[in-house]
């Protein structure tokens, strides 16, 4: 005799469910305590995983753009200039090598970065030239200071 | 005020020239201040003899002695003397802040020496390319929006899709630096397709691995979850030539 009906009854709730939780506590077993462990503090800590790492991702560019900015500034001053006064007149003269570029060539290649900050140190004096011209003051220009030399 | 003021001066200028007479300031040069205030403040103190280690004008015969004096004292004071009071040049002006002007002094350029010495750069330079005498070359090449120092079997990953197949032969054109170990060109922007020449092959073609973008707000019940897989290319570069004469 061979009873059925106790099959029937055997119902199964959702045949996936282990493998959904492992979905989301395969990003967890690095963590530290029980998160690593138990579903409902992993999932927390996931959550908050992912959403760090998209910040993350986005700050990463503007550190990594800081960090260039600073390094490039350190090896312009070594050679005697200012990291600004490199960076406009670099543009001035059209030279258009990138930040990332330029700490690159600062660290691997001293000389190559040597010359720019030369070209910059040249254009800003031709700068500095235009501007004073003559040395003389323009015609026809009186003020109330009467020069008494 | 104005004649008061150029007749102060005239008392300055007469009691400095007295001075230059005397033992003492001829020692020490009186600096000439162009300043109006210093000028009263000297010419204040009288012409009588109240400046500082000025001896008095009412003896004539002094400045005579004190001229044989000197002719002896003199080169003994030199050959003691390491610590002689050494008299700055007439043109010294003291260091204020309006001493100079707020800009750094230039030097001047001669147009025909520096036409020479660019010149005799550029020579040196085509004479390098021309012997073929540099070792490894680097490039700065601007790629898929963005710039790359690149040398020969340099592998670089582009985080997008290119049209060529795998195993293609591609040529990066925009070079925006050449460099060796004894020269650099460097191009406004770019250097001339004719100069440099650098060539690269596509080794892969992948996806890169899922990168999980999630937003989440506390407390609003709300969070959305996208799993982004970026197209990659993996290039190998295979040379960086320099053309053999700078034209």
């Amino acid at each position: 005799m061979v009873f059925l009906t106790l099959s029937h009854w055997i119902r199964s709730r959702g045949p996936d469910r282990w493998w959904r939780v492992q979905e989301v506590l395969k990003h967890a077993r690095h963590f530290r305590g029980r998160k690593n462990r138990c579903f409902r503090l992993a999932v927390r800590a996931v959550q908050r995983a992912f959403v760090y790492a998209t910040k993350g991702r986005q700050k990463k560019r503007r550190v990594m753009r800081k960090l260039w900015i600073s390094r490039i500034a350190a090896g312009t001053r070594e050679h005697g200039m200012k990291y600004p006064i490199l960076i406009s007149n670099l543009v001035k003269t059209g030279v258009q090598v990138n930040r990332r570029v330029l700490c690159d060539l600062a660290i691997t290649e001293p000389r190559s970065f040597q010359s720019l900050v030369a070209l910059a140190k040249a254009r800003r004096e031709e700068g500095l030239r235009a501007a004073l011209g003559d040395g003389k003051e323009p015609p026809g220009v009186f003020s109330r200071i009467v020069q008494s030399h | 005020m104005n004649t008061n003021r150029y007749s102060l001066r005239r008392n300055a200028l007469a009691v400095a020239l007295c001075c230059r007479g005397c033992f003492f300031c001829r020692g020490t040069d009186l600096p000439f201040f162009p300043n109006m205030a210093v000028v009263l403040k000297v010419a204040c103190r009288g012409p009588l003899g109240s400046l500082r280690g000025c001896w008095g004008f009412g003896r004539p015969q002094f400045p005579l002695l004190l001229e044989k004096q000197r002719a002896i004292a003199v080169p003994v004071v030199r050959h003691q003397g390491s610590q002689s009071i050494k008299s700055p040049p007439r043109s010294y002006v003291p260091e204020t802040s309006l001493s100079k002007p707020p800009w750094p002094e230039l030097s001047v350029i001669d147009p025909v020496e520096e036409a020479k010495q660019h010149q005799e750069v550029v020579l040196k330079v085509s004479s390098i390319l021309a012997e073929g005498k540099y070792g490894r070359l680097f490039a700065v090449v601007h790629f898929a929006s963005r710039q790359w120092k690149v040398t020969n079997e340099d592998l670089i990953l582009i985080e997008n899709h290119i049209d060529a197949e795998c195993g293609d032969r591609i040529r990066l054109e925009k070079v925006l630096m050449v460099g060796g170990e004894d020269f650099t060109l460097i191009g406004r922007p770019l250097l001339g397709r004719n100069l440099v020449r650098v060539e690269a092959t596509v080794i892969e073609k992948t996806e890169s691995w899922p990168q999980v973008y999630m937003r989440f707000w506390k407390r609003h019940r709300y969070q959305r979850k996208k799993i982004i897989v970026q197209p990659q290319t993996v290039l190998r570069i295979n040379t960086v030539e320099v053309a053999s004469r700078l034209s």
